[in-house]
């Protein structure tokens, strides 16, 4: 059987490893914007062709399908997705991971999410505002009360995020400054007419819950977590993720199986609103990005309409039944018969992006990387390859983390394993690489201990989500 | 003495100023005679004064500008130092010329540091825009890092100014770690190999209640010492106190685990001045008085068990006794939740020479009689290390023996 992909970063490389490694042995098809080395491997290991040209564009894609003519499709990013990518490929006939562009918009349009969720009534909401201007919405920061979140109206890609914790009121004038004068550029980023959306400010650990959607059935993932601080010691700008850790088990050492299985419902109920909403069937992945909190326990902070970078990474190698097959199922309506045996042992994700990233994406590109890949695998660590390209003989990095080395282990052991792989890594640019990540359990674990006090009490006195702001010049939100 | 803050932002909208104001607001109880900020914009602007932070007028703070910061609460003048390439705020003792030494560690920040003579922890914010911090080899003084939300990289003493500012504390640095934080990243690196000879002053004394300092949450530690002192030495007093602040969960440790009576034996007048730093004696007299006024309720007619954090002339603990006394109590029985202080410190913290110090020149029972005490006790230095958990402190002015020569 044929399949294609579509995509180039870290997580297509892991799905095509995943695709290329089935013992049904498809033959991997790739169409990515550059040569992702490791997408190369897969695509040349199972007697594929590998296209470059646009992914993010359905006409592109749709030639590409056409020369392929694939059994079915797998869609990594949410461009794509945005764009109708997945809609070029059932036009064809042909079944494919990945949500229609009606779908997508659960992703796409922060707002839209927000009053689907109010709408039907789904636990894990919170309180918003959109704005189409940005003066209005830095008017609002100034003046109102409460801690806030404010965010670009749509996805792009987990830039632009700004949080305004309003717990030591002396500070907070400098803070609401900063903010509103930061709203522009936040702003800039959303091309509809609604631009800016703020949200009442949460705090707990995070994770992130995917699921699997045939349009009828629905397969839960071992959970997640990613790490969103570009630095050292969760310190620096917000990224797309720097590393992230899965398991031990399906869970995580800080979420109770309880607070899996409300999670698994919340994401489920949202699939059913989207698809009433759309009459359309949701087909393919969808991630509830959730955080624990003293408000909800389980609450969605955003959601993926495919999975998330670095955490597929996470997840992927620790599934030790055929995940290739897994995703044939998805595509074709039969999950139903999916069988997913996941490995006891947690995993750890760290990625390795050259300096620069994410606030200069100029200083980041065009830099020569090294590595050993065999001596990497030897150690024990998968390697993925993100935001770097094969030119010639060189890997050449594109400006975004360029890889994602993983290792499926103890945490402890996952930590050394992962710091020996990462000596085998050299470049003409200093690195990023977060050793952190991975060794900081007991800290998560408390946060979880402390906000699972507060919603558990909530929900003795039948509080859960309710809350509210007052300001003598806004009134109460 | 002294509390260090440094803040970056990753975006320049940010005015760190007063972020790093209410840093050392939140490190002053560590040393507050003198306070000092730097920010960084094109070039530094710099304000010292000789002041507690909490005493600096608003109005000079709004010559301040900048998205970048380092600020110093402390018991020494002059600080922030400024080179020609940076500025640096340190804790405890750096030898050498001050401005230079600063210009040369944003030089060559590891070969600086490596060679750097004294015992000190430190934040150098240099002109190009990178934060060092530096902890020496022997971490005798605390500094951890942390940030704030995706907006602001912090370093600072202890935690107590992470909580001030909403930040998160995340990490604390090894002895002998430096770490460079500028807007494209966080790198650390381990100069030289860690002794580790923690403050045991830090921990006991300076450190504030709700902080974490060398891995330690501070309140439990300070419970555990008036838990050791119940072991090494109980008394059946019919009411526990502790002289606010810092020995109140000495006296909480102590009451419980005995099943005593605990009660407030003192109000406060004024800002809480630390006696232990004030230089004259006739204002280690004064301050006392102004500062903690006791209740007769708690102690009339009562066998009173105090409880201090330390001893160095016996001059505030006398008059405290005494106050006691004054007002009904039946016997006073002292504890001391550290042991004797004996030896000068030559890393920064106050403690006096030998000769001032009372512990290091009487017997117990001449120093129960200066105070007018019924006994005295000190916790032993086993019981220290119990209470901490671990014996890699620096214990120099307890007993004589000290980690490092500088």
């Amino acid at each position: 059987m044929k399949v294609l992909l579509v995509g180039d970063g870290a997580r297509e490389n892991a799905l095509a490893d995943a695709l290329a490694n089935s013992p049904k042995g498809y033959r991997v098809f790739a169409v990515s914007s550059y040569v992702n080395p490791g997408i190369k491997e897969a695509v040349e290991r199972t007697g594929g062709t590998y296209y470059i040209g646009k992914p993010t564009d359905p006409e592109s894609v749709r030639q590409v399908i056409k020369a392929v003519n694939p059994d079915f499709g797998v869609i990594g990013p949410e461009d794509p997705l945005f764009n109708g990518v997945a809609d070029e490929f059932r036009k064809e006939g042909i079944p494919v991971v990945g949500a229609s562009k009606n779908c997508s918009t659960i992703e796409k349009s922060k707002v839209w999410m927000r009053e689907l969720m109010w709408k039907y009534g789904i636990p894990g909401r919170l309180r918003f505002r959109a704005f189409s201007s940005v003066e209005e919405a830095a008017e609002f920061i100034k003046e109102y009360g409460g801690s806030v979140a404010v965010k670009p109206a749509e996805q792009v890609g987990g830039k632009g995020v700004k949080v305004v914790a309003d717990l030591q009121a002396y500070l907070s004038k400098e803070k609401r400054i900063a903010l509103s004068k930061g709203v522009s550029a936040i702003g800039s980023y959303a091309k509809g007419s609604v631009k800016i959306i703020i949200e009442e400010k949460v705090d707990g650990p995070e994770y992130t819950l995917h699921v699997l959607s045939d349009g009828n059935v629905t397969l839960p993932l071992p959970l997640a977590q990613d790490y969103k601080h570009a630095y050292l010691h969760s310190i620096g700008p917000e990224t797309g993720g720097m590393g992230s850790i899965s398991g031990p088990g399906k869970l995580l050492p800080f979420i109770t199986d309880e607070e899996y299985e409300r999670s698994y419902d919340i994401v489920r109920r949202t699939i059913q609103a989207i698809e009433d909403t759309f009459k359309e069937k949701y087909v393919g992945v969808i991630s509830g990005q959730m955080m624990l909190t003293g408000l909800w326990g389980p609450t969605i902070i955003e959601y993926y309409s495919r999975l998330g970078d670095p955490e597929a990474s996470a997840i992927i190698p620790r599934i030790k039944s055929d995940f290739g097959e897994v995703l044939e199922l998805t595509a074709t309506g039969h999950l139903a018969k999916a069988k997913l045996e996941v490995e006891e042992a947690p995993s750890v994700v760290r990625a390795v992006a050259p300096r620069g990233y994410p606030l200069n994406k100029e200083m980041a590109s065009n830099k020569r990387i090294w590595l050993d890949l065999p001596k990497m695998r030897e150690l024990g660590c998968k390697v993925y390859f993100g935001s770097v390209a094969l030119e010639g003989n060189s890997l050449v990095t594109k400006g975004s983390r360029a890889l994602e080395l993983v290792a499926v282990q103890p945490f402890e052991e996952a930590d050394k394993t992962l710091n020996k792989c990462f000596s085998l890594v050299s470049s003409e640019i200093p690195l990023i690489y977060r050793r952190d990540i991975g060794i900081t359990i007991a800290e998560q674990v408390e946060k979880a201990e402390i906000v699972r006090f507060t919603y558990k009490n909530r929900e003795a006195r039948g509080l859960l989500g309710v809350s509210a702001d007052w300001s003598p010049q806004g009134g109460l939100w | 003495m002294a509390g260090i803050v440094g803040v970056l932002a990753f975006d320049k909208v940010w005015d760190v100023t007063k972020f790093v104001y209410y840093g050392t607001l939140g490190l002053q109880h560590r040393g507050y005679s003198y306070s000092g900020l730097s920010t960084l914009n094109e070039g530094f602007s710099t304000l010292r004064e000789r002041r507690a932070p909490e005493d600096v007028e608003e109005d000079s703070l709004a010559q301040l500008h900048g998205w970048a910061g380092v600020g110093y609460s402390g018991n020494t003048e002059g600080i922030p130092v400024e080179g020609k390439e940076a500025v640096m705020v340190y804790d405890g003792v750096i030898k050498g010329d001050l401005p230079s030494i600063a210009d040369s560690i944003a030089r060559d920040p590891e070969r600086a540091l490596a060679e750097l003579r004294g015992s000190a922890s430190l934040i150098v914010l240099t002109k190009d825009g990178r934060m060092i911090g530096y902890k020496d080899d022997y971490g005798i003084k605390p500094l951890q890092m942390g940030g704030f939300g995706f907006d602001l990289a912090i370093l600072a003493s202890e935690s107590s100014a992470f909580n001030v500012l909403g930040g998160e504390m995340t990490k604390e640095l090894e002895p002998g770690e430096m770490v460079i934080i500028d807007v494209y990243g966080v790198q650390t690196k381990q100069v030289k190999e860690p002794r580790r000879a923690y403050c045991a002053i830090d921990i006991v004394y300076q450190s504030r209640i709700d902080s974490k300092v060398f891995g330690l949450d501070v309140y439990d530690v300070r419970v555990r010492i008036g838990e050791a002192l119940a072991e090494e030495r109980p008394i059946n007093g019919d009411v526990v106190i502790g002289v606010p602040d810092t020995a109140i969960p000495y006296a909480i440790g102590y009451s419980r685990k005995l099943g005593l009576r605990l009660d407030l034996g003192f109000t406060r007048t004024g800002s809480p001045i630390r006696t232990m730093l004030a230089k004259d004696d006739f204002l280690k007299v004064v301050g006392v008085q102004l500062k903690l006024n006791p209740i007769k309720s708690s102690v009339k007619g009562k066998k009173v068990v105090l409880i201090d954090d330390s001893m160095v002339t016996g001059n505030t603990l006398k008059n405290t006794v005494f106050n006691l006394r004054r007002l009904g109590a039946k016997e006073v029985h002292v504890l001391i939740g550290s042991p004797k202080l004996i030896s000068a410190c030559p890393y920064g913290m106050e403690v006096p020479d030998s000769k001032e110090l009372i512990a290091a020149n009487l017997s117990d029972e001449e120093i129960a009689k200066v105070i007018g005490a019924d006994s005295i006790y000190w916790l032993s230095v086993e019981g220290l290390k119990k209470a901490i958990g671990h014996s890699h402190l620096c214990l120099g002015c307890m007993t004589k023996v000290y980690p490092k020569v500088i």
